[in-house]
């Protein structure tokens, strides 16, 4: 009975059910101890190691920065924003033709309505049905540097996008914003500096969709248009698109490892030459304080 | 010994551990969610299951669209959570009720906006304050269903409206709260080679703000930017702040001895004016200019203000330091100020803009081909013109026209440029402005 007794009170405490229901974000390990099964893309620190390939050239690349992603509610409007901010984005590679980017701040920021429509201002309003989110892309402080051209550097200062979103999505996770794009770049090199301006001449469209736990995310982003040389007066054409698919492998300390696979063509625009120029990569990443409890 | 045996062997099976095959981590479950329908059936304020009904509840009104308009519940009545009779129309039986005992009449409104069809939908009305449940209002709730029920259209804060589908938009705008980006077709004249540039365009960008505290206006502006192109000119300035204030006490007054003594006051409305880091620069054919204002600081004088005080002509003038970063000099610059910003109507839709603006280059050392004695005068007009409001964000129109006079740039002729821009301007954040009206009050 004694036996009984200890192998019940055993029992009753090695094969307990899980407890109670918490959080869908955690899961609990044989030992009962919780760790985070869910990650958000959109925020963290990253950084990124891998090897890509341009134009045939084969090199070493590494990535960083900072991903931040916030929601509030408007307080003059009562309705929700979903913004993502990436900050201090660097990326570097080496090989023949090394160079390295930096992003000072990159970011989006929509507004979400779940009716969205467009106000005429008549004595007794007209509301007429508009079936998107007003989005807003910033970019400032894009620097880019190749060494191999020769001396010189490309700066894009900023970049103001005006955008709407037909997705409408009532989540951060998903987004697609297109629309007319304005910026200013500067061209520095030996034989002087040019300031090429696109005043909403341009369009781009952004992309993001993120699946409910984090570990798939895909972002594609692209912009076509053209770009005025303010001293020569003329017009050129330039597009830029890119892509990039990442999926969470393992998570160390609950910080997740992502492989990343990434692609991107630029099409009259690339260094001081404006060159066409293709990319593929594939790397690792981890993305720190990106777990979400 | 058998049944101690089996004992024994039933609870060692009952206590197997996992050991180094252990399963997999279960997913720890989330607290079971209500079904979704249920929570999109229901808005925020009436989920709690409705106490029984002692008595037949009262058919609501119709809501079908008749030749009147519907009265508008007010946006400062309290309002009760009332059930009625489900109907077709609002099938969940759920209305906003306000209301007056002494005339024995609701108006009532589905607490839920209506589909094209004029069909209760599952959204709850936005932007409604909350109501009070049936059991704690005053009157007790079958007495309130023996009121007249007429139908109506559920209140909204002041500056925004809502129409029979119970939608809400916002009508009124405050402009001087707001961040813009915009660009205009800037046609520029004369230029300084050939009759002028008609292929000129101008980009803009600001964050403005307004406080309003006590007595006073705090007007602040961040990062205002103008970029033209074609003939490119750019101006900068990273901060600006300038206060406006109604002052109670008079600054002096005259009493007057003809006749009856009557005494007579005068205001002296002073303020303050500050830029931070301003930079213009600009190019005209082979011309190059390019100042950077470290400060400037202006007294103001209101000629005239609003009630409010965001509307106001005034007269400023001060000093500034400034430095011609093209020809390597710094200068100290007060100018004089006659300027205008004038907001028109009620909804904040029409703006006029004015300055004429004369400015001396002080303590500057010379500069070759430059005059001994650089000035500039500048005027500006502007009209800016809400067209449309997308997702209650304001599309406006902008028109101004500008000419400057200026000899502080080496090489430049001495006469006046001229421009003109037309375009659009888009606008966030544009809450309703401080004094916006409700629906009710403006339609009134």
């Amino acid at each position: 009975m004694l036996a009984l007794g200890l192998a019940l009170v055993l029992a009753a405490s090695t094969g307990e059910p899980p407890p109670a229901p918490e959080q869908p974000c955690l899961a609990r390990d044989a030992r009962g101890d919780t760790f985070p099964i869910c990650f958000d893309p959109g925020d963290g620190v990253v950084v990124g190691v891998g090897t890509r390939m341009s134009q045939g050239s084969p090199a070493l690349s590494l990535r960083a920065g900072v991903h931040l992603r916030t929601g509030r509610t408007s307080q003059s409007k009562a309705t929700p924003w979903y913004n993502n901010h990436r900050l201090a984005g660097v990326e570097a590679w080496g090989g023949e033709q090394r160079g390295f980017t930096v992003t000072a701040y990159d970011g989006l920021l929509r507004r979400h309505l779940e009716e969205g429509f467009i106000l005429v201002p008549t004595a007794r309003p007209v509301r007429i049905p508009f079936p998107f989110d007003v989005s807003l892309a910033l970019r400032a402080g894009h620097l880019e540097r190749r060494p191999w051209e020769g001396r010189g550097w490309t700066l894009e200062t900023g970049r103001v996008g005006l955008l709407v979103d037909p997705l409408r999505a009532a989540s951060g996770r998903v987004w697609l914003a297109l629309g007319p794009v304005a910026s200013h770049t500067l061209r520095y090199s030996p034989q002087g500096t040019e300031h090429a301006l696109s005043p909403f001449t341009s369009l781009m469209f952004d992309l993001g969709l993120e699946t409910e736990d984090g570990l798939w995310a895909l972002r594609a982003s692209g912009l076509a248009g053209w770009n005025r040389d303010v001293e020569g007066g003329t017009l050129d054409f330039r597009a830029r698109s890119d892509a990039s698919l990442e999926r969470v492998l393992i998570a160390v300390q609950d910080q997740p490892v992502a492989v990343r696979l990434a692609g991107s063509y630029v099409g009259g625009d690339a260094g001081l030459q404006r060159r066409d120029e293709w990319t593929l990569g594939v790397g690792l990443s981890v993305r720190a304080f990106s777990s979400r409890w | 010994m058998l049944v101690h045996a089996v004992a024994l062997g039933c609870a060692l099976l009952l206590t197997q551990t996992p050991g180094p095959e252990a399963p997999p981590p279960t997913a720890i479950e989330a607290a079971p969610a209500p079904p979704p329908e249920a929570v999109d059936d229901v808005p925020p304020r009436v989920e709690e299951p409705p106490p029984a009904a002692p008595v037949a509840l009262p058919t609501p009104p119709s809501l079908a669209p008749s030749d009147k308009p519907l009265p508008m519940q007010r946006w400062e009545r309290p309002t009760v959570c009332l059930r009625l009779a489900p109907t077709a129309e609002v099938p969940s039986g759920r209305w906003r009720a306000q209301c007056d005992d002494t005339h024995r009449r609701c108006l009532v409104a589905p607490a839920r906006e209506l589909d094209i069809d004029g069909i209760e939908s599952d959204r709850p009305l936005e932007r409604v304050a909350a109501c009070m449940e049936e059991d704690m209002a005053r009157v007790p709730p079958d007495e309130l269903r023996t009121y007249e029920m007429q139908a109506s259209i559920a209140e909204a804060p002041p500056g925004w409206y809502r129409d029979e589908r119970g939608r809400v938009m916002q009508f009124n705008f405050d402009l001087n709260r707001r961040i813009w980006v915009g660009g205009a077709w800037s046609p520029l004249s004369p230029a300084l080679v050939g009759e002028g540039r008609r292929d000129r365009v101008r980009l803009d960008f600001g964050i403005a703000l307004d406080i309003d505290h006590k007595r006073a206006l705090h007007r602040l502006r961040f990062l205002e930017t103008e970029l033209s192109l074609g003939e490119p000119s750019t101006d900068f300035t990273a901060v600006h702040y300038d206060l406006s204030v109604e002052r109670q006490d008079p600054a002096f007054r005259i009493t007057t001895f003809l006749g009856e003594p009557r005494r007579h006051d005068f205001f002296l409305n002073l303020g303050l004016w500050v830029d931070f880091l301003r930079v213009e620069d600009l190019k005209r054919g082979d011309v190059e200019g390019g100042f950077i204002t470290w400060g400037a600081v202006h007294g103001t004088l209101d000629l005239w203000h609003s009630r409010d005080l965001v509307s106001f002509v005034r007269l400023r003038a001060g000093p500034a330091v400034e430095r011609d970063y093209v020809n390597d000099t710094s200068a100290l610059v007060p100018s004089a100020v006659l300027e205008g910003d004038l907001t028109l109507d009620r909804d904040g839709f029409h703006h006029l803009r004015f300055a004429a603006k004369a400015e001396k280059l002080l303590l500057a050392r010379d500069v070759p081909g430059r005059d001994e004695s650089p000035e500039r005068l500048r005027l500006q007009a502007g009209y800016e013109l809400i067209l449309l409001a997308i997702n209650d964000q304001p599309l406006s129109l902008v028109v101004d026209g500008r000419g400057t006079w200026r000899n502080d740039l080496p090489g430049l002729p001495d006469r006046w440029e001229w421009s003109a821009s037309a375009g659009l301007r888009f606008s966030f954040w544009a809450p309703p402005r401080r004094a916006a009206p409700t629906a009710e009050h403006a339609r009134d």
